[in-house]
Formats: structure tokens, sequence, C-alpha cells
């Protein structure tokens, strides 16, 4: 019956079988920390999220249905959850950027790429997730979601659809505004990979 | 501009992630072939597109990511078990707000796929979902009036996609 193993762990978790909730998060919890990061700049804030996301899972489990995409289900409480917590920090009063930010250097310093990278890289690499992280801030919430769903989760339209409950073709459009914008505010660093 | 261009222009984005149906896609690309300025859109949303595939991936979680979410889990799991039953014993058909019934009687329509129709049914519930827990966090719910702010969520939020 069940489409994909992930499906089948749900079932079984259904049935009672925690561990079967753990197999899950163990293999797509990560992954829907990095999903979190492209809304939330604070590590520790994201992994809060991810729990968040997961406790919803956990308790909500009834609700899915297993003929559907168990990636669909996560993505549409992760991507509603994010949302909610973009939005609350709206309201919030912000506190001023910290200076230190904006001269290189990064807020977190888990924020740097990986071992590999010459420092030069890491520089890039850091100035670049902080031009990425304006320009997402600055998208309307339904293009930012399908922006991040397709470029960084690599979703295909019809998933996003169903992450959003939208139409493929309102999702194209989403996609494509957001796209345009990207390639405005990033516009700098087209052909800089030519050069170095 | 033409409409016909302007249509093919808000295509761009859905030709380089390989969207199309082959028989647009043949016509955009005959479209692109004599119209430098559609190319250059091409060319400046690949561009992009490049630049966002070189951004390092976000910092990995600190160790014991796995245990800090199993101790959570095990301190909340149980109130929130308990409150969704007591919510549960109320039909789900009572708790849909109406809007939420006719968003999905309206998708239907258009929904052919039963695999489709799974996911939309399963959305439509996720979304009660969540009040329900928003508002389980709050420990607000205690009452049957309290019931009611849960189905009206959906109303007092705003911009909610
Ligand atoms: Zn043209």
């Amino acid at each position: 019956m069940a489409p994909d193993p992930d499906a089948a762990l749900m079932v079984a978790f259904q049935g009672g079988d925690e561990a079967a909730f753990r197999a899950l998060f163990e293999k797509h919890g990560r992954a829907t920390m990095a999903f979190c990061q492209r809304f939330v700049k604070d590590a520790a804030r994201a992994e809060e999220l991810t729990q968040d996301v997961f406790l919803k899972l956990h308790t909500g489990a009834d609700r899915y249905q297993p003929s559907a995409r168990f990636t669909t289900f996560l993505y549409r409480i992760a991507t509603n959850h994010c949302l909610n917590e973009v939005r609350r920090g709206e309201y919030r009063a912000r506190p001023e950027i910290d200076p230190d930010s904006e001269d290189g250097s990064p807020l977190d310093p888990d924020a740097l790429a990986g071992p590999a990278a010459t420092p030069e890289e890491e520089a890039r690499g850091n100035a670049l997730s902080r031009d990425v992280e304006a320009m997402l801030s600055r998208l309307p919430e339904s293009q930012r979601a399908a922006f991040v769903l397709a470029r960084f989760e690599g979703l295909p339209y019809e998933e996003i659809a169903l992450v959003l409950g939208t139409t493929v073709p309102s999702v194209k459009s989403l996609v494509h505004r957001a796209t345009v914008s990207a390639a405005r505010a990033l516009e700098s660093w087209s052909g800089e990979g030519a050069e170095a | 501009m033409t409409r016909r261009e302007i249509h093919v222009e808000e295509e761009l984005t859905a030709l380089l992630d390989g969207a199309l149906e082959p028989a647009r896609r043949a016509e955009v690309e005959a479209h692109l072939a004599g119209c430098a300025g559609c190319r250059a859109g091409r060319d400046s949303l690949a561009a992009a597109l490049a630049t966002i595939g070189t951004l390092p991936p976000p910092a990995p979680p600190l160790p014991g990511f796995e245990q800090r979410f199993y101790a959570r889990l095990a301190r909340e799991a149980p109130r929130r078990r308990s409150l969704l039953e007591r919510l549960g014993a109320r039909p789900l058909r009572w708790l849909v707000p109406a809007t939420g019934l006719a968003a999905a009687l309206a998708v239907g329509i258009w929904v052919r796929q039963d695999r489709q129709r799974a996911d939309l049914e399963m959305a439509r519930h996720l979304d009660l979902l969540e009040n329900y827990v928003e508002v389980a966090s709050l420990d607000l719910v205690e009452t049957p009036e309290d019931l009611d702010v849960v189905v009206h969520l959906d109303e007092i939020r705003e911009g909610h996609p």
C-alpha cells in the first residue's frame, strides 16, 4: 500500500511504533533544519523550529494519509511553521543590526563554509549568504516559500503546489517573480566566478 | 511588447527549471531564437540560478541534535496528545472551517488524480492541526467555547497562504 519507505514508517508510527518516528527524524531532521535556516538566520532558533515541526508531526500523525507523499506532509508543516515565525518576527520590535555583522565577520561562526574552504572562499560564501538572506527577507511570503522549495529543496512545481495548497500555474508565477527579484539582487555576483 | 511576448518572458524560469510541456518549450525556444530581449532575460535568470548554486550550505546543527529533540519530545508529546484527543472527540467535520471546505471543494473540481486529492485532503486537515497545536501550546483550550476560537483561527490570521 505505502508508496515510499517514509510513508511506511509513518504508517508504522501510526500503529504505535515510536522507533519508526525516530527513524523519520534521523532521516529528515537535519534537512528540515537546513530548510528552516532559509527563514530564520539564528541556528538555535532554526533548531527549535525543527523540533516544533516534528512535534506537530508526532501529534498529528493520525492526519497523515499514506497515499500522500511523506515529504509533502513534512514540507507543508515546515513551510507553515516557518512563515508563521517570519510573521511573528515582523511584529516584534527588531533590535538594531549588530554592526559586527556588517564588516564581513559572520554573526554565527558555524555559518562558515566547510572545512576545505579557504578564508577567501569563506568570506565570499558569507557575503553571498547575507545577500541571499536579505533578498529572501524582502520577498512576499508566498514567493519566498515557493522560491525556497524550488531553489534549495529542488521540489518540482507540482509538489510545491501541493505543499502550498495552490495550483501549478500559480507556483510557476511565484517562482518566476522570486527568481526575477533574485536576479536583480544578485546581479553583482554573476560572472564573478569566472574572474576568480 | 506583445501579449504573447509577455507570456514568454513569464515562462523563462519554468524553461530553465525544465518545467514546460514539450510543445510549449519548443514555442518558447523558437521565440528566444529571434528575440534578443528575451534571451537576455533568460541569461540573467540563469546567472542568478548559477550564483545561488554556489551558496554554501547552512550550518549543520550542533552535536546532540537528535538527543535534544528526543528530550523535548518526551516532555511535551503526552500533553499535546491528550489535548488533541479531547478535541478529537468532536467530529472532525464539525471542526473544518466552512472556508476550508469551500476551498477544498473548489480545488477538487480540477484535481483528478487520487494521490493529489489525498494530499489536499491531508493538507486541509493539517491546517486544523496547526491551529490545535498553536492553541495547545498556549494552554488555552479547556471548554467547548475555546474550540470556537480554534475553528476561527484561520479567519483571525492575516496573509495565510
Ligand atoms: Zn521576446
